[in-house]
């Protein structure tokens, strides 16, 4: 426990360092003090050593050789272009070494550091374009090694090797265009790998053997041309990313040697075609996210994937679903199939734990009583431009937790409003054969509604809140006159500042839309979408 | 009709009872026109973009956000504003003094759960001095009621 | 970990690029890394070379970020992979764990499991 502060310029303190005790030790931090050097007169007994932040662009020899007790050494934020094995000599127990944000250019191949107990070292943020084989051979016990963002055109394989007890490693942030066969072969306790933001494009059907441990893989922003089958092997697979890349299909058991994958990330793919057996036998899946795949035809097999909460497959060709979609599907919460040819739908019923629903953009005809019975916690239905003409009476009824209903332009002609009280959002505009005036009663807690037309508004209060068609002429010639009389009473801390007009013209339309009564329906009926219906 | 005004009591948690709330005013953003109370909570710009922490206060809090156009925005304003609300803000005060377009962006907005209010000038000024001097402050947002402006809309 | 003396807040630190007296840090050089402290009521922009204890570093080309570990993690590599653990906790191939896997036994010192 650290008891109290050194006093800078002691034996234990070298000047102008801060310094802490914690016990018989001390913990020292010299940390943005314009140094160009190391201090000389550090205590053996320091823990803990800070000098990033500073101009040091060279380790003297032998400068930590009385520091066999340092466990921490920070030297990040520096100028240093190498560090010889001689420079890190004696630190028998370092255990975290900070090299980040300096510039080193290569490491030592003949005289590695010797640093037997380092478990993590941080090299990011330099200018290594590559690593000699023996690099690592001092630093056996490493378990977490950052690469990242350096200038490295290959993975380091040999200098790997010296690596057994790696868990975690980023290569991410470099220029790597290929991962050859067994890149990471003497890697069995690996558990996470960044690869994001290089310029992988292929990769050994071999490349992850060995990699027996690994749970997450980032493959993200590359250029990989195709569906990196190399991941057959990582049978501890959980998270696998790889998003932005060029990978155009996912073939059949894509993921069938990776049982336990949660998340997989590939958005912004210009995948064309998924295998219908691609996504198969994933038991702990909950978020599958297909978009523009526009040569699946079919809904894909989802046997064994009883976990899915969140399924988007949209602009895809899929013209049906299959009937038995909810029983595969048991805890399925968000349902987006947007911009498909679906025609018919099955009943959702099993899927009851449904919240959203998306079918915008399909071609659906009918909506029976069956759809979308029983889902009690559907709070969202996007059904707009579809073909609608005709909705079951009792379609709504039980959808007691739905807020938000989007019939656009759709061919009804009539609504069925039972189960619909709770609607806060309710979009119509476009069935140009619904003429019905709703009453306010059916959805006492709208707060956004749209109509096919402006008088089905009026009943919201929308009509008298507006001037007649002579008041609004009048209005309309003195305007420039009551601008400045209605604003500057508004803001009187600005008369005599030079105030901010657009803050001004933003006040005088919040005041308009103010007079208007809460629930905001449109159209607004006007001087030429009188209240009055054309057709009486 | 009540004015879209909002009047901003702020009193200090460190104050002699008999202080003096500081009082300005500031203008309520679409639809959100209403009553909050909460301590004042300052965030950072970059702190409601997607990638931002979901960083838990314990109390009641309305937050504030000095917004700064050197800052590329990484939402647009409303998606901010939600996000503010969504983290747990009674309300939210945007500080619009150095930044323009700000007003200009939250025109166009549907109904907002909770109050959003801008403020500018020596009001907001005043706001951020407590702020930058970690001075814990409560605030208490109303709707200032004017009378009315308009008589020609008399029916 | 960094005991000693946080960095700096406000506009003086080295990582910063562009600053206001309200917001501290508002863009950092590059290769930094951007952190949002909390200090009390304020939250200022802070730039540094490595995230605060129990915050990890995410680099991107376009920005720097510091995201928070899991809470039974006092530093981690990333969000499911812990490097040290918070008291009470043991550490098992980047996991905290308030027990340890069979055939190994809790090292309060080291806060790991250990055979």
């Amino acid at each position: 426990r650290i008891q109290d502060r050194q006093g800078s310029g002691t034996p234990m303190c070298p000047s102008p360092c801060q310094c802490e005790e914690d016990g018989i030790f001390v913990m020292v931090d010299c940390s943005e003090l314009g140094l160009s050097s190391v201090p000389t007169n550090l205590s053996p007994l320091t823990t803990y050593l800070d000098l990033s932040m500073n101009n040091i662009s060279e380790i003297q020899p032998r400068a930590f050789h009385r520091l066999h007790l340092l466990s921490e050494l920070r030297i990040s934020g520096n100028q240093l272009r190498y560090i010889s094995g001689h420079a890190l000599q004696g630190l028998h127990n370092l255990k975290v070494l900070m090299l980040q944000n300096n510039q080193l250019e290569r490491l030592p191949h003949d005289a590695p550091w010797d640093l037997p107990n380092l478990l993590s070292l941080r090299l990011d943020a330099n200018l290594l374009s590559e690593v000699p084989a023996g690099a690592f051979q001092g630093v056996r016990s490493l378990r977490h090694l950052w690469l990242d963002d350096n200038s490295l055109t290959d993975i380091p394989v040999t200098a790997l090797d010296s690596l057994p007890s790696l868990q975690a490693m980023t290569l991410a942030l470099n220029q790597i265009t290929h991962i050859p066969d067994y890149a990471f072969t003497n890697l069995s306790a690996l558990v996470v790998l960044h690869l994001h933001n290089n310029q992988i494009q292929s990769m050994g059907a071999r490349c992850f053997e060995g990699l027996h441990s690994l749970e997450t893989l980032d493959l993200n922003y590359n250029d990989l041309q195709e569906f990196p089958l190399a991941i057959r092997t990582l049978s501890k697979l959980q998270e696998l990313g790889f998003h932005n890349n060029n990978i155009k299909a996912i073939p059949e058991r894509a993921f069938v040697g990776n049982p336990q994958l949660q998340t997989i990330h590939f958005y912004e793919n210009p995948i064309q075609f998924v295998g219908k057996s691609a996504f198969q036998f994933l038991p702990k899946l909950h978020t599958l996210s297909l978009n523009g795949a526009t040569q699946i035809q079919e809904f894909p097999d989802l046997k064994g994937t009883t976990s899915l909460e969140i399924l988007t497959l949209t602009r895809a060709g899929l013209s049906s679903l299959p009937l038995d979609l909810c029983e595969q599907l048991p805890r399925l919460r968000v349902l987006e199939l947007s911009y498909n040819q679906i025609e018919v739908l099955p009943s959702f019923y099993h899927c009851s734990a449904l919240q959203e629903i998306g079918l915008q953009h399909n071609q659906i005809r009918r909506i029976e009583s069956s759809t979308f019975h029983q889902l009690t916690s559907l709070r969202a239905l996007d059904l707009s431009w579809n073909m609608i003409e005709w909705i079951h009476p009792d379609a709504f009824a039980f959808l007691h937790s739905l807020i938000k209903l989007d019939l656009t332009e759709n061919r009804l002609s009539s609504l069925p409003v039972a189960g619909l009280g709770g609607l806060t959002h309710l979009k119509l505009r476009g069935n140009t054969e619904l003429y019905d005036a709703f009453s306010p009663d059916h959805f006492p807690r709208i707060r956004v509604i749209e109509m096919p037309y402006a008088y089905q508004c009026c009943v919201y209060g929308s009509c008298d809140s507006y001037k007649s068609v002579s008041q609004w002429d009048t209005e309309q010639s003195n305007t420039d006159e009551d601008l400045h009389k209605r604003t500057v009473p508004m803001y009187p801390i600005h008369t005599d500042t030079n105030y901010d007009p657009d803050l001004e013209e933003f006040q005088l339309e919040i005041e308009e839309s103010k007079l208007q009564t809460s629930v905001q329906c449109t159209p607004v009926p006007g001087p030429f979408r009188p209240c009055d219906s054309l057709l009486g | 009709r009540p004015v879209l005004r909002a009047v901003i009591r702020v009193t200090l948690l460190k104050q002699e009872p008999s202080g003096k709330p500081l009082t300005l005013e500031g203008v309520f953003v679409g639809g959100s026109a209403g009553y909050a109370e909460g301590k004042l909570m300052q965030y950072h710009p970059l702190s409601l973009c997607n990638t931002s922490e979901d960083e838990r206060q314990d109390s009641d809090f309305v937050t504030i956000v000095k917004l700064e156009h050197r800052v590329p925005r990484c939402l647009p304003l409303l998606d901010k504003a939600r996000m503010a609300l969504d983290k747990g803000a009674q309300a939210v005060i945007f500080d619009v003094s150095d930044d323009a377009n700000a007003a200009a962006e939250l025109r166009e907005t549907e109904s907002l759960p909770r109050p959003v209010v801008l403020v500018e000038a020596e009001g907001a000024e005043e706001l951020m001095g407590l702020v930058n001097k970690n001075e814990e402050a409560k605030v208490r947002i109303e709707i200032m009621v004017e009378s009315q402006r308009w008589p020609h809309y008399d029916v | 970990h960094k005991p000693i003396s946080s960095v700096s807040s406000g506009c003086q630190q080295g990582g910063c690029l562009t600053c206001s007296d309200y917001n501290g840090c508002l863009s950092c050089k590059p290769r930094f890394f951007m952190h949002l402290e909390r200090i009390g009521m304020k939250q200022i922009g802070v730039c540094m070379t490595s995230c605060p204890p129990g915050f990890y570093g995410t680099r991107s080309p376009e920005r720097n970020t510091c995201t928070k570990c899991r809470s039974e993690c006092d530093s981690c590599f990333n969000k499911n992979f812990c490097t040290r653990c918070r008291a009470g906790f043991y550490l098992h191939l980047g996991k905290c764990q308030e027990n340890c896997p069979e055939g190994l036994v809790r090292s309060d010192t080291q806060r790991e499991c250990v055979s």
